[in-house]
């Protein structure tokens, strides 16, 4: 009987499909040319700087941004890459990235599990001194004394790192994907003679990995995206990062100098654009080599955050 | 000494939260004392607690000018275009992606509609750059082109807000539409097999099922963004505007407004004060918005 009534359900279905209108039609075609026109918008941009990096300077000068230029030259990256410049941003960025997103995982895994522990009693007096950080900031001018004027930190890597070890928004996350964990888990441990801490090492971090991946990765992307960090705190050249270097790409009238290397011998104007093209492929390309990876872990992350499932 | 015993009990646990709260304390807490700057002469060499008392002549100067109201103005005005257009441009994004039957084409559209949300401020500042500067910028090309007269939008300040809207739409909408289709993904398949029964077109699909049952995701996150209508985005605004200062009458933003006075004039009191006001102002705009959110759904407040 069930069956039947599906199948009776199902048949009218696919005729209502077939006999779709002519407007029905309209409005499914222009669904699919609005998405996809869209696409191609947050597409182009990454491909006029991807494919023009390869184009001359003197072509970008004389026919602007080409969706193909005519002719290809590795001649951009050649001056970027001959430069002391880009090894020092890509070093510093890299230990930036590297170091504050181990330390920041541990440390954010560590308290956002004592904040999802029902046995802690002051949890939500914890909980309440983080939460209220994020809607009540010390602002710039503390911040800003804090690093330079306490702790000495300016121009050195540490101003880029420490500040962004526990971001509220990322523990939280963490702290309700910690209470979908049975409490049995930590009842067993118990009995099995674990102490708090080896039950969080050897048996809470292991199963927590699909989180602990998301998390790693927001903070990556934060740490090497941030520019704030180093505009306050970074006067050296050496520890600019890259970030920092597309800056002064962009508005500094000396690159052959910022950018260092040979300063003599130029056959070709400088790459004024192709400059800054290469350096922001050489950037964001670590980013997108991985971008499978990284976007099924961020829509993961974005859902949790959002619907907290 | 219940306190004592409850530390002692839990020993390893407090001893995990430890590096998050001393974090927490040095770096949230103790830079809090900057605000007592606002209500003093700052010298560097006196130190915050040194410095000498000055009541609330930093605010006078702030409030008197007119500074405080172009910032202000600026920075719920272009937060306000962001929220409106962000939100709705995600949302019809989200809502034609749910209903794209090709799972490739979609896929393919979704992933292309995320990337920008991945890069920096700085990159998106270069990006800008190339599409609008005055010589080789590929608008002025295109105009060229067409012989139309090429402007130096970098000395139109009346475009930006307009400009910046258009980049923050591009920037976000694949990052809100992911919000958003987890949302639809959420709605019984049910509701759509019994209204496509009834004869209802696709049209009238998304009007009288997909919408009402988003509704309140997308009136929770338009009320957690009202929250913070005080805060500008400093990473946005001063990445691509800079030092332009032909452009501050439309973009300067609280945030880049006492930025530029602390780094640029080494004014500690005025920027204090700005900063101040701007805690202050964004305090009880959160509270409240939080508390409606939390109205509608029960788990908003976290953000």
């Amino acid at each position: 009987m069930e069956n039947a009534i599906q199948q009776v359900r199902s048949k009218k279905a696919a005729k209502i499909k077939n006999d779709r209108t002519f407007s029905e039609r309209l409005f499914v075609i222009f669904i699919y040319a609005f998405s996809g026109l869209f696409a191609l918008i947050c597409f182009l941009p990454f491909w006029l700087v991807f494919i023009n990096s390869f184009a001359a300077e003197s072509a970008i000068k004389k026919y602007g941004y080409q969706l193909i230029p005519h002719d290809f030259t590795l001649y951009s990256y050649e001056f970027v890459m001959k430069g002391k410049q880009v090894a020092s941003s890509y070093g510093v960025s890299m230990m930036v990235t590297i170091v504050g997103t181990v330390l920041a995982l541990l440390i954010t895994a560590m308290y956002a599990y004592v904040l999802a522990h029902p046995r802690v009693k002051y949890r939500n007096i914890l909980s309440f001194l983080t939460y209220f950080t994020m809607i009540f900031g010390a602002g710039l001018v503390g911040f800003y004394i804090l690093i330079a004027n306490w702790l000495h930190l300016k121009d050195t890597m540490w101003a880029l790192i420490l500040p962004y070890l526990l971001n509220p928004f990322f523990a939280f996350i963490m702290v309700s994907f910690y209470r979908t964990l049975p409490y049995e888990i930590n009842e067993a441990a118990t009995v099995d003679g674990a102490n708090e801490l080896r039950t969080f090492f050897q048996i809470i971090l292991p199963i927590s990995k699909p989180v602990l991946a998301t998390v790693a990765l927001f903070y990556a992307l934060q740490y090497w995206n941030d520019f704030f960090l180093a505009l306050m705190f970074i006067d050296d050249y050496k520890l600019h990062p890259l970030q920092m270097m597309i800056r002064q790409l962009i508005s500094n009238i000396n690159i052959s100098a910022y950018v260092g290397g040979s300063q003599t011998t130029y056959t070709q104007p400088l790459p004024t654009y192709g400059a800054q093209l290469a350096t922001v492929c050489l950037t964001i390309g670590p980013i997108f080599l991985l971008y499978p990876f990284v976007q099924r872990f961020f829509v993961k992350g974005i859902t949790i955050g959002a619907l907290k499932g | 000494m219940g306190f004592i015993r409850e530390i002692v009990r839990n020993r390893y646990l407090y001893v995990l939260a430890l590096p998050g709260l001393l974090f927490l304390i040095v770096f949230a807490y103790v830079p809090m004392a900057g605000h007592l700057i606002a209500f003093k002469q700052y010298r560097l060499a006196d130190g915050i607690w040194g410095s000498k008392w000055i009541g609330f002549d930093n605010f006078k100067f702030f409030f008197m000018g007119s500074d405080w109201y172009k910032v202000t103005f600026n920075t719920i005005f272009l937060n306000g275009l962001f929220i409106v257009c962000g939100l709705g441009i995600a949302l019809l994004l989200a809502i034609f992606l749910s209903e794209i039957q090709n799972a490739l084409y979609k896929k393919i559209a979704q992933s292309l509609i995320f990337m920008p949300y991945f890069i920096s401020w700085l990159v998106v500042s270069m990006m800008v750059f190339a599409f609008l500067n005055m010589t080789d910028g590929i608008l002025n090309r295109t105009l060229a082109a067409n012989g139309l007269d090429p402007k130096n939008w970098y000395l139109m300040p009346s475009i930006w807000p307009a400009v910046l809207t258009i980049v923050y739409v591009w920037k976000f909408a694949g990052y809100y539409s992911i919000i958003f289709l987890a949302a639809i993904a959420g709605i019984s398949g049910e509701y759509y097999e019994s209204a496509r029964i009834d004869g209802a077109t696709r049209f009238q699909q998304i009007i009288h099922i997909t919408l009402p049952l988003i509704r309140n995701v997308v009136i929770v996150l338009a009320l957690l963004g009202v929250g913070r209508i005080f805060y500008g985005d400093f990473g946005m605004i001063y990445g691509i505007v800079g030092d332009t200062a032909p452009l501050y009458p439309t973009t300067d933003v609280i945030d880049t407004y006492s930025y530029r006075a602390l780094r640029q004039l080494g004014d500690f009191g005025k920027s204090s004060a700005v900063i101040m006001y701007q805690s202050v102002m964004g305090l009880v705009t959160i509270i409240i918005f939080n508390a409606l959110a939390k109205r509608i759904d029960n788990d908003a407040s976290l953000f």
